[in-house]
């Protein structure tokens, strides 16, 4: 599916060079436009300041902190369960997955492990909330780029996820259904007839995206080639999630990792893309909606009976230490390094959020980008801002 | 996909034992203490003035991915956790300072986690913060660590020599105070605490698995 | 219109404006956080449809606005961006505060960065409690919304005069003018 075509490349270049001729006659050097912190492309309040020659970008930053709310602070003066009832707002799209690591760390410090049903379902629900995050993206990337029909697919076939979660956990999103030592309840009747339902129906939404959107030349003329990002200076940045893996780098943290989920017990692939450029980024997201679709399927043939819940005190008091535990979230690499001094609240919570990272390359990637190609970038690399900003 | 659910001890430990070997055959005298937990991670904390030689070092064994690099402030709260009532006299407080893994001797300390990609094996790594209030930048070395510093430093005060811009991340210019250090209090729970277990009444037909309930 | 500000139009036709204005709200954006999900949920989605009340999620700017729903934790660093789009609305305008952060801070009031309410820069009409609130909740605000509008006596809101807040029991708002409070 590699088709970065020398044709295209030399192109834009020689579009660049033509613009760089015509800049320097007509001076059109150092215009600032400032692109948010209100603005419809944006997701959310994200401000970059470009500085413009013309229509190419010479330098861009972006102005972060318009979400900070604070939550390192906030977490040292609240217990653990009041800590991730807080944490799923931070990535508001799939919160269901910023629960997971957090509790994961608190129950390695414990040495408590959920059993396995428990574990299933933390697993089931934590592709679910992936799936319910991605499919807005791929709305969100026709709007972006103008095209605005997809995103009222996104949002019908994305109400279905939510009921889905809704039904198990109360809420559609912010469920606070993770608890220290498993789960808080156990799933509805009829949930795994529904879900599989509900999976058929992504499956097809999957399909109408990748009709109306990838395989129309516009799209592809807006995206390939774009924002092209190479291995190494994705792993410096810290690039996480299908950013690195569009850029090439087979890694994902649910295949090569040892954690107590239920991903190892379904046959599922990792998708890759050598491109790095911003059709990769997007393209490889839209495989990873479908593999979660099916990983979701064949878990949901599996759950063991058993509690959900083990046996943990009423009243949690984690013993002293320090714990990192990061999975692979929708957004990329999250983490969280819990310390403890054996309170009933943690010590120190560092949260390690992935789009802190993948923002972190735009000053990188935006030098001599054009400012339509800035929003297609942006889109293409996909942040939240409760996640950059925490 | 390969791994097993219930990995043996040995296998686990042997793998990190020989990195950390690895690692502190490379990095030599600079590492001051390490730490090695079964099954999860390695922890070491390297002396200041090799803070930069560090991150190089380890780039070169091929923890090539870079997580993130925050601090830690080890004063325990003078506030607690805001939960008592502010015209009382405040409570007796213990304000010694504890470092965690790998020890310490200072009240801020700098911790980095950089990752092998594919392997997934990473290393923490911590070091000591003096008087000074300032250490070398590793901004050089990975990238990516120009933002976490920034934000290190609005968060807490701590400078980084050799970063080309250490402005302001998240806060507004004009904020004063570094809000992550320990004796930086929340207004808003000093003027009306937080009233914590109000309640604690089991749910019909509950079983005693419930956590607290404040 | 003089008119309306002397207060010399007749009832039915001041109702008759009343009626036109709360029907064709154009509701200007502004999603700051995960209440913003739910906002497009509200006003995106086929489900929620907002549209079939009349109001329209699509002006282009703050100057073509009537109403805005503010959604999602307003920190202090975006306040005055808030303060400067509020300012560049034209009267008549109306503010919907959406979610437990707009509204009081919610689970951040004790931040050092968290304005505890957008209360506090602009004057809210509809509070819409919730944590996010779902759509259906917000449908709600607008309804009220829309009921006060029609019983909203334009001369005294042109004239300057305060606000009485809105009764509200089971949905059914009775009197004018007013701050009304969405009970949920």
């Amino acid at each position: 599916m590699t088709m970065l075509g020398d044709r295209q490349q030399l192109a834009y270049i020689a579009a660049q060079a033509a613009d760089a001729r015509v800049n320097v006659e007509l001076e059109t050097e150092g215009m600032t436009l400032n692109i948010g912190p209100q603005h419809p492309a944006t997701h959310g309040t994200l401000r970059i300041i470009a500085r413009l020659d013309g229509e190419q970008v010479v330098w861009a930053e972006p102005s972060a902190g318009y979400m900070h709310r604070g939550y390192e602070k906030l977490t040292e003066v609240r217990t653990y369960p009041q800590v991730t009832a807080l944490v799923n707002r931070i990535d508001w799209l799939g919160s269901f997955a910023n629960e997971v690591p957090f509790i994961l760390a608190a129950e390695k410090l414990m040495g408590v492990e959920a059993p396995a049903r428990a574990q299933h379902i933390r697993t089931i629900l934590f592709e679910l909330s992936r799936i319910a995050n991605v499919s807005l993206f791929l709305g969100d990337l026709g709007v972006q780029l103008g095209a605005v029909t997809p995103v009222f697919f996104a949002f019908r076939d994305r109400e279905y996820v939510l009921n889905l979660i809704e039904a198990a956990t109360g809420g559609r999103f912010h469920p606070n259904f993770d608890r220290i030592g498993g789960l808080k309840d156990d799933l509805p009747a009829g949930f795994i007839d529904e879900t599989r339902n509900v999976m058929k129906k992504l499956r097809t939404f999957c399909d109408q995206i990748e009709d109306l959107l990838f395989g129309n030349e516009i799209f592809q003329s807006r995206t390939r080639g774009i924002g092209v990002i190479p291995k190494d200076v994705a792993l410096q940045y810290g690039l996480s999630g299908a950013n690195l893996r569009a850029s090439g780098v087979d890694w994902d943290l649910r295949r090569d990792q040892d954690l107590p989920m239920a991903w190892n017990k379904a046959d599922w692939k990792v998708w890759t893309h050598p491109d790095g450029d911003s059709f990769a980024r997007c393209w490889v997201r839209l495989q990873e909606v479908r593999e979660s679709t099916k990983i979701v399927d064949q878990l949901l043939d599996t759950i063991p009976a058993g509690p959900v819940m083990a046996k943990v005190p009423k009243i949690i008091k984690v013993p002293e230490g320090e714990a990192w535990v990061s999975t692979e979230n929708p957004l990329g690499e999250m983490g969280y390094y819990v310390v403890s001094q054996g309170d009933q609240g943690p010590f120190r919570v560092k949260i390690r959020s992935a789009s802190f990272n993948n923002i972190s390359i735009v000053p990188w990637v935006l030098k001599g980008v054009y400012v339509p190609d800035i929003i297609t970038i942006l889109a293409s690399l996909y942040f939240i801002l409760g996640d950059i900003d925490r | 996909m390969s791994s097993t659910e219930t990995p043996t001890e040995a296998p686990r430990d042997e793998r990190r034992d020989a990195e950390l070997a690895r690692i502190v055959g490379a990095l030599g005298s600079s590492v001051v203490d390490s730490l090695v937990k079964p099954n999860d991670d390695i922890w070491i904390r390297v002396s200041a003035d090799a803070w930069k030689s560090t991150g190089e070092t380890l780039k070169s064994l091929g923890y090539s991915y870079f997580g993130f690099l925050s601090a830690i402030d080890w004063l325990p709260s003078p506030f607690g956790k805001g939960e008592e009532d502010p015209t009382e006299p405040a409570p007796e407080r213990d304000s010694t300072i504890k470092q965690g893994y790998t020890g310490g001797s200072t009240r801020f300390q700098v911790i980095a986690r950089v990752m092998q990609p594919f392997s997934s094996l990473g290393v923490n790594i911590k070091v000591d913060v003096d008087d000074s209030m300032a250490i070398d930048s590793w901004c050089s070395v990975y990238a990516g660590a120009n933002w976490h510093e920034r934000e290190t430093h609005e968060m807490f005060g701590i400078g980084f020599h050799g970063h080309p811009d250490l402005r302001n991340m998240y806060l507004p210019t004009d904020f004063e105070g570094f809000p992550l250090r320990k004796d930086f209090p929340l207004l808003a729970r000093i003027v009306k605490p937080w009233p914590g277990i109000v309640d604690v009444e089991p749910l019909p037909g509950d079983n005693e698995e419930e956590g607290d309930a404040s | 219109m003089g008119l309306v500000d002397r207060g010399r139009l007749p009832k039915p036709l001041t109702s008759l404006f009343n009626l036109g204005r709360s029907y064709s709200l154009w509701v200007y954006q502004w999603g700051l956080a995960c209440c913003a999900i739910e906002m497009g949920a509200a006003f995106g989605s086929p489900r929620y449809d907002v549209m079939r009340l009349g109001v329209i999620p699509l002006p282009a700017s703050p100057r073509q606005a009537d109403l805005v729903v503010i959604s999602g934790t307003v920190t202090d660093k975006m306040a005055p961006a808030i303060k400067r789009l509020y300012e560049q609305m034209p009267e008549p305008k109306y503010v919907i505060s959406m979610g437990s952060c707009a509204n009081c801070g919610g689970p951040y009031w004790d931040s050092y960065s968290v304005t505890k309410g957008v209360d506090q820069i602009i004057p809210v009409d509809v509070y819409v409690p919730g944590c996010p609130p779902r759509p259906e909740a917000l449908l709600e605000g607008i309804v009220l919304l829309q009921q006060r509008i029609k019983n909203e006596d334009m001369g005294a809101r042109w004239r300057g005069e305060g606000t009485k807040p809105m009764n509200v029991v089971d949905g059914e708002s009775a009197e004018k003018g007013g701050v009304p409070v969405v009970v949920n």
